[in-house]
């Protein structure tokens, strides 16, 4: 069990990385892996959105959807829940640790339409998770996903200092190009952990 | 005030509206998937056993030459000759592999496998459910173990050729299928 | 250019078809739904049946959300979006389920995730809150198509590369080595970045107008 745990949590990071295998996630990938800070700041708002979304999911899919058989509206189900942790998350925030609204604040209102958020909400349904693997699973993809943003990010702001790229291949063209090398030694890490 | 019920009463009545569009939706189209997903894991039990049928007729091929029976709470699929399949699951080098193998009455001959589901690389380790790998599988023993060698290498007849370029999945395969023959068959002799 | 035609880009109608499909592509101009542009796009099969799921949902989500646009303020306007959206998503899921169950399974939770294209949320709000219903149900259909082709174009490159055919037929001689990263994630990428390297310089050629 505690073995199976860790592989789900190595996997989502390595193996199956959310943004480098399943390929989401991306539209924030492209427009914030600008620099190492604004890539840091998504990546741990992410962390945190998914972590919570992903566990509240799972308690309403598992305790009200499926008991009263309405599997069918799980989809809007699931992202009202997002949009309105996401709401309740700026509010908090505002209020308590304004400190910390303002490095956060422009972040927030994106990550509902980050698809990491529901792609985690989905893939837990999917794949039958119970409640601790589905916890492991959202904090995994999320580090994961900032994981490799921070890499694409890092890269990038070494490559802005030196580096000539073409134009038409500036900004998005460039970043996947990156994210493609980066994707390729992940490759790398292939048949590390197996999971269900 | 006015405008905050208003403002509730439309996002009610918007959502009633699209509840209605989504409950007729599912009227129409649940029958369907139900019947798909049923008909799905009939013709690959029938494909593992070789029974040849026509898309339109599954259910009444199925019904004709394949009965199922459970031993010990584990469900099985017998044929006239006393040939035998059970639904094989287990963890592939990229996500769950589920498939059908059939055995012959001997229960060591394979009679035929097919795949359900698999997530393995398009092209590479996803070639494991192409229908000519998965005949080489025919008339290989599983005891005492089916090994899946090197491509090319296969000569004794528990022996099966891998896949060139995904040694991993072979791996897997091969691991899946001798753990769930094993289970499935002591469950069967139990009694 | 013949006067007629030259009038004929000022026209409203005519002027939205030709930005979407060309200069403001959704995916290579606009940089939306790259997600989806990038996960199914390995087989040809796939990236149809996304191009044509997204095609419905937008102008299905257009229209409404256009027709109600007077009722809906500025506070809830985000979920409202995302009700009507998901509600289209989950037809086309169940409508995929009962009729073409392989590419249903082939392309899997990506349908699910049509509701966070930002190419369909981004449409509504960009475009289909502040306009009629018949321009936005245009915007919604050529969006629709302006994304789908680009699929279609990426899927060809990546399916003939990496397995040698288009749409399961073989297209490639004898000789041909399957490129099988190409139908992996590194491979998407590649594709994809050179392709937006392509059409952004050719759609800087077109004259500003």
């Amino acid at each position: 069990m505690k073995l199976q745990i860790l592989s789900i949590f190595i996997a989502t990071i390595f193996t199956h990385n959310i943004a480098l295998t399943y390929l989401l996630g991306m539209c924030p990938f492209i427009s914030l892996s600008r620099s190492l800070k604004t890539a840091w700041g998504m990546g741990l708002s992410v962390i945190f959105v998914v972590t919570l979304t992903g566990a509240l999911n799972w308690i309403i899919y598992h305790w009200i959807l499926v008991p009263t058989q309405s599997e069918l509206i799980s989809y809007i189900v699931f992202i009202i829940v997002i949009a309105a942790s996401v709401q309740l998350l700026e509010m908090i925030l505002e209020k308590f640790l304004p400190g910390l609204q303002v490095s956060f604040g422009i972040f927030l209102p994106l990550i509902t339409v980050n698809c990491v958020v529901l792609a985690v909400s989905l893939f837990m349904v999917i794949r039958d998770y119970n409640f601790i693997q589905t916890v492991v699973f959202a904090f995994g993809s999320a580090v994961g996903w900032t994981l490799a943003i921070t890499i694409v990010a890092a890269i990038k702001e070494k490559l802005s200092l030196s580096g000539d790229v073409p134009k038409g291949l500036q900004g998005a063209g460039i970043t996947m190009v990156i994210a493609g090398i980066v994707a390729l030694t992940f490759l790398g890490f292939a048949g590390m952990v197996a999971i269900q | 005030m006015k405008k905050k019920i208003s403002m509730i009463l439309f996002v009610l009545i918007l959502g009633s509206i699209l509840t209605f569009v989504l409950i007729g939706v599912n009227y129409y189209t649940k029958p369907i998937i139900e019947k798909n997903e049923a008909i799905k894991i009939k013709s690959r039990v029938m494909d593992a056993f070789g029974i040849s049928y026509n898309i339109d007729d599954i259910e009444k091929v199925f019904s004709e030459n394949v009965k199922i029976e459970t031993e010990n709470n584990v469900k099985y699929y017998f044929t006239e000759n006393n040939e035998i399949s059970f639904e094989i699951t287990g963890n592939g080098l990229w996500g769950p592999i589920t498939g059908i193998l059939a055995l012959k009455p001997d229960l060591e001959t394979i009679k035929g496998i097919t795949l359900i589901h698999q997530e393995e690389t398009p092209g590479l380790g996803g070639r494991i459910a192409e229908k000519e790998y998965l005949s080489s599988f025919k008339d290989k023993k599983i005891i005492p173990k089916l090994e899946i060698v090197s491509p090319g290498k296969a000569i004794k007849e528990n022996e099966v050729d891998g896949i060139t370029g995904a040694t991993m999945t072979s791996k897997a395969f091969e691991e899946l299928i001798n753990n769930q023959a094993q289970k499935y068959i002591s469950n069967l002799k139990r009694n | 250019m013949p006067i007629k035609f030259k009038k004929l880009l000022y026209v409203k109608s005519v002027r939205i078809i030709i930005d979407r499909l060309w200069r403001d592509n959704p995916i290579f101009s606009m940089c939306l739904g790259v997600c989806s542009a990038l996960a199914v796009t390995n087989k040809v099969e796939n990236a149809i049946a996304m191009g044509v799921g997204v095609t419905f949902v937008l102008v299905a989500s257009s229209v409404i959300i256009s027709f109600l646009r007077k009722l809906i303020s500025s506070r809830i306007r985000m979920i409202i979006y995302m009700v009507t959206i998901s509600t289209f998503v989950i037809v086309v899921d169940r409508l995929l389920k009962a009729f073409f169950p392989s590419i249903s399974e082939a392309i899997g939770p990506y349908i699910g995730l049509i509701i966070t294209n930002c190419l369909i949320m981004g449409r509504a709000d960009a475009f289909a809150i502040k306009n009629e219903v018949r321009y936005s149900a245009l915007d919604g259909l050529a969006s629709g198509i302006g994304y789908s082709y680009t699929l279609i174009i990426i899927s060809i490159i990546r399916e003939v590369l990496a397995f040698g055919s288009v749409l399961g037929m073989k297209v490639t001689p004898e000789w041909w080595t399957n490129w099988v990263v190409m139908a992996m994630a590194p491979g998407a990428f590649f594709v994809l970045s050179i392709f937006l390297w392509i059409t952004r310089n050719m759609a800087k050629i077109q004259p500003e107008k």
